[in-house]
Parts: C-alpha cells; structure tokens; sequence
C-alpha cells in the first residue's frame, strides 16, 4: 500500500469513527424525546402485556415457554417501536431538517436510531429473564452467556428491521404504527410462542423463531435445532440484521427527498 | 474571495402522486412545469457570495429560495450544476461543508421535550465540540439572545421568539464560517426580530459570511450587502439595495389622505397614474411623472370639491422596488 492510499484509508477509518461517536450522540437524544412517547409505550409496553395475557391464559404453558415466549415478544416489539416513530415524527415536528444539515450522514441519522431502539429493547427484555433468575432457578438451568449474546444480536437486528417501518415518507405517526402494526404481528404469530418450537414452515420466514429457539436453549430446553444448532440461529439472526441494515439505508437515502416536498 | 459559488444550479421535481390527485398541499413544491409535468423549482441559476457579505435572496412564495438554500445545505441534491462552498462541492464533500456552515431553515423547530441548554449542548455534541467548550459556549449564547435565565426550561414552554432565538443560537454554536438563514425575522415579535437582526450585524462583522432568504424589504434593504431577486425558479436581478431601488427611480409615490370619500377607480383613470393602493387612511399611488400627476389629482380634487388632509410624495421602497421586478420579469437585467 503507497503512502497516498494509506492516508486516503486513514481518513476514511477517522470519518467513520466520527460518523458512529456521532450516531451515539443521536441514539442518547432519541432515547430522551422518544422513550415515554404514546406511540412506543402502545407498542412497547402494552402490546407485550396484551399479547401474554392472550397468548397464555387458560393454557398449560411451561414455565420455561414463558420466559423464552414473553423475552422474544418483548424483544421484538419493544426494539422496533422506537425506530418507525423517529422520522415522521422529527418531520412532523420540524426538527428532521435541522438534523439533517448537521454534519451527519443519513446513514449516521438511521445507525442512532438503531442504537436508541436496541438499549430499550434490552432494557425491557432484561425483564422476564430476570424474573425467571428469581423465581425459577430450580426449574431452568440458565447459560447466562448464550441469553445475553442471543439478546444483543436479536436486539440490534430486530432495531435494523424497525428502520424499514420507517422508510415511508410519511409526517404522522400513526400512519406508520398502522404499517408498522400489520408487519410485526404477522411475524409474532408465525413464531412458536410459549410452547416447544415446532418448525412449520412458516415459522422459518419469522427472524423471531430464531431468537426463541437460542433463549430456550440458553433456558435448558432441547430445542427444535439443539445445541448444535445455536450457529446456524445466530448466522441467520445476523443476515436477517445485516440486510435489514442495508436495505434501511437504500430506501431511506431514496425517499428522504420527499420529506421535503411538502 | 468567493465564500459560496452557484454554477447553472437547478433542482426538478416530479409532481408527487397525489398533486396528480389534486391534493397536493400548501408546501408542495412550486415553480413552472414542462410537458411531462416535472417542476422547474429552482431553474440553472448562478451566482457567488464574497466572503464576510450579508447576501438576500428575495422572491415570493414559490420563487426557489427554500429549493436553494437546501440544495446549499445538503438537504436536497441539484439537479444540474453545483455548489462550491469555500472551493469544495457541496453535495460531494457534505459532512466538511456542514462542519463549517450554520443553518436555520425556515419551517424548523428546537427539541420541545428539551431544554434550551440541553438544545444547545446537543448541537454542540453533534458538531464534535469538547464538553468544556459547549458548556462555555452555550452560556455565552443564551447570555447574547437573552436566553439565559430560561436556558433550563422545556422548549416547549418558549415563544415563538424565544424558540427562533434558539434556534440561531443552535446555528451559532460552532462558530461556522458562512451561516444560512432562511426568513430568520418571518411572523416574530418586535423585539425578537430587532435582536436577531443586531446580532446578524454583529456576527458579519466579526468576518461571517451570511446568506439570508427573507420576505421583509426593510430587514433585506437594513442588512444586506447585496440582493438577488428570484421568481419562478431564476434569478431576474442582482444588485446592492440602492441599485435596486434605482431601477424603478422612474416611478415615485405619493400618499393621498381625503376628508370626503372617492372611488379608487376614479383616481386610476388619470392620466400617468400607474397603480392605486387602498388603505386605511386614504390612497397609496404609483405614478411616472411626479409633476403632471399632482397637477391630475389637484385638479380632479377640486373639480370634485373634496378636501386634502394630507398629500406627501417619497420615493419607492425596496418593497415597491422588488415588485416592480418581478411584475416585468426581469426586464431590468
């Protein structure tokens, strides 16, 4: 490598490094505005409590398939319930523009989003999994180290998938719950939720049935790809990520011009 | 030395799906259309801003003055041609050109769930500057637009003053080297706009360079350097405000305040008499020949047997300057 390109990498290396302590600046401030906002306490909060209450009442769930169902519901819904409502809401509030000429990149804007939305996941998630440390350690043999890291990973890419919620160039937050709400039930209920994992084959279409299925090996539960299996759940939970990433930020640098058209 | 260089700069929109509907709404993009229906919002247009200059770009609503100063700030990427912001395009190098450019756009808002410094501290982040220096710089600005007593409120408990004062503060936190201002006085209070237009003064004269968009004459005609005049996407004049203000030296007015009542059709059927504004006093009239114009109205006035209460002439405004352009298209150029 010449001199010239190693100075050219070096460049790229320090704007990128500027560009991601910049995108935590952005995920603090969305976390401040947007954490007690209606629409992410609906979608965050209360869609979980309604759906367990649905999902278990009057069945005979194990305590195992409780935990592992409860932990992937609120995982699922409370990462991608800040994400959508960021954009039309700074559109809608004047504040997006502002933004925008801030020297941060699109990508910048979209990358905070998905820090902000993970934190609150795991935050709420963190929940069940420390209830069921409490309350039923005798029952599960928890791995600690296979929980979290399944976390972390579905955290960020179910964060990924809510910037798709988003691309619509909408400037009202309800028009996105709607959209927002069409796809993400459709996924919870295509999950095996609070029973043992039975593969049908619209269970594979749902990143969801991923992340339920490390959980409950992590929980002790021969799942439905066994320990061996915990690879091929984290491989494809991170591709599910990566191209939710991706694909976030093609559609958004393609419509972020039509938020300006009035 | 050129702080900003516009070269044959347009931006074209497609009319948005429900334009074609009807439904379009007040903030749609505006501007003329060819066949196909795009909009010509902003139509190959030129021209530079010397550094240290306060520059006004006036026009009426829909003229291409928001279309262009997002396309300055990186909001929207040009159609056609470029912007060179100290030697560097625009649109290619943003994130350098926005590290050195302030801006506060028209229809923008602060943070309503945080607090003044909290606004401040956050732009301060975002632009890279040092805890120590946000916390210094943010006092000193809250002290400068006399915000600093309700620095710790929610924005949202701000006027609408307030709130604009806070948002040039958000601008000025980086101490940026060109600063753009779209209609940074539109729709405030007095004292408000009278602060923001002194600090402008004193900001440009410590060696920033300002580029403003505004709709009030006498905030252009008392700030700017020079003036560009935009309609329908292209700019029909560019000049400083004097210059201006001498294309139209041919026309002058005269105020017509009468004890009795008389129909402003009949004042504008004189002869020479080019245009008749009705207020609440009396007339305001646009005339081509100050001499023979009076001699018409004196005459008319006494054949009517109506009495004057006031009759003063005085030059046209920039206001009266600015319309007259624009109704000729840019014939002056």
């Amino acid at each position: 490598m010449n001199e010239e390109s190693l100075e050219f990498s070096e460049t790229k290396l320090k704007t990128f490094i500027t560009q991601l302590k910049r995108s935590f600046v952005i995920a603090k401030k969305d976390l401040h505005i947007y954490y007690n906002k209606p629409p992410v306490l609906i979608q965050g909060i209360l869609f979980p409590i309604i759906l367990f209450i649905a999902l278990t009442i009057g069945r005979d769930v194990q305590p195992i398939y409780v935990i592992s169902g409860l932990m992937t519901m609120i995982i699922f819904l409370t990462s991608t319930s800040i994400g959508p409502i960021v954009f039309p809401w700074e559109t809608a509030r004047k504040t997006f523009e502002r933004l925008i000429t801030c020297p941060i990149s699109v990508k910048t804007i979209l990358l905070g989003s998905v820090w902000s939305t993970f934190i609150y996941g795991i935050t709420f998630s963190s929940i069940p999994l420390i209830i069921g440390m409490i309350f039923l350690s005798t029952e599960l043999s928890i791995n600690l180290v296979i929980v979290i890291s399944g976390m972390i990973i579905a955290g960020l890419a179910f964060a990924c998938f809510s910037l798709i919620l988003s691309v619509p160039s909408t400037d009202t937050p309800g028009n996105t719950m709607i959209f927002t709400v069409l796809i993400k039930f459709p996924l919870v209920f295509m999950s095996p939720l609070f029973m043992p994992i039975i593969l049908s084959p619209i269970a594979y279409i749902s990143p969801l049935t991923y992340f339920l299925d490390i959980v409950n090996i992590g929980l002790g539960d021969t799942s439905a790809f066994g320990t061996f299996g915990l690879l091929f759940d984290i491989g494809i939970l991170l591709a599910f990520g990566f191209g939710f990433l991706f694909l976030a930020f093609v559609l958004h640098e393609k419509t972020l011009e039509r938020r300006f058209q009035g | 030395m050129s702080a900003i260089v516009v070269n044959d700069l347009a931006k074209h929109f497609k009319p948005p799906k429900r334009a074609k509907r009807g439904k379009m709404g007040p903030n749609g993009p505006k501007g003329p259309r060819n066949a196909m229906g795009i909009i010509r919002a902003v139509d190959n247009i030129s021209f530079e801003v010397k550094k240290g200059e306060i520059f006004g770009f006036l026009g009426p609503n829909g003229a291409g003055k928001t279309t262009t100063i997002r396309m300055m700030t990186g909001v929207l990427k040009p159609t056609n041609g470029e912007i060179k912001i100290f030697g560097l395009n625009a649109w290619k190098n943003q994130i350098a050109v926005k590290q050195v450019t302030g801006n506060v756009p028209e229809m923008a808002n602060v943070y309503l769930d945080m607090s003044g410094l909290q606004n401040l501290m956050f732009i301060g982040e975002i632009y890279g500057v040092s805890k120590q220096e946000r916390i210094k710089r943010a006092e000193t600005m809250l002290k400068k637009f006399n915000l600093y007593e309700k620095g710790d409120l929610k924005a949202k408990k701000y006027s609408k003053g307030m709130k604009q004062r806070l948002l040039l503060c958000m601008a000025l936190m980086t101490n940026p080297q060109i600063l753009f201002l779209d209609e940074p006085t539109s729709g405030l209070d007095v004292q408000s706009a009278n602060i923001i237009k002194q600090l402008i003064k004193e900001f440009n004269k410590e060696g920033m360079t300002i580029f403003l968009t505004t709709h009030d004459m006498e905030v252009a005609n008392e700030l700017c350097d020079r003036i560009a005049i935009i309609n329908h996407g292209k700019i029909i004049s560019l000049d400083t405000p004097e210059n201006i203000k001498k294309l139209t030296q041919d026309y002058q007015a005269i105020d017509l305040h009468l004890v009795n009542r008389v129909k402003k059709e009949e004042i504008k059927n004189l002869r020479n008499i080019r245009e008749v504004q009705e207020n609440e006093e009396g007339f305001h009239i646009i005339v081509e020949n100050i001499h023979d114009s009076i001699c018409e109205i004196v005459d008319y006035i006494k054949a009517r047997n109506v009495k004057i209460k006031h009759l003063s002439t005085h030059k046209p405004k920039l206001e009266e300057a600015f319309l007259k352009i624009i109704e000729r298209g840019g014939k002056n150029e």
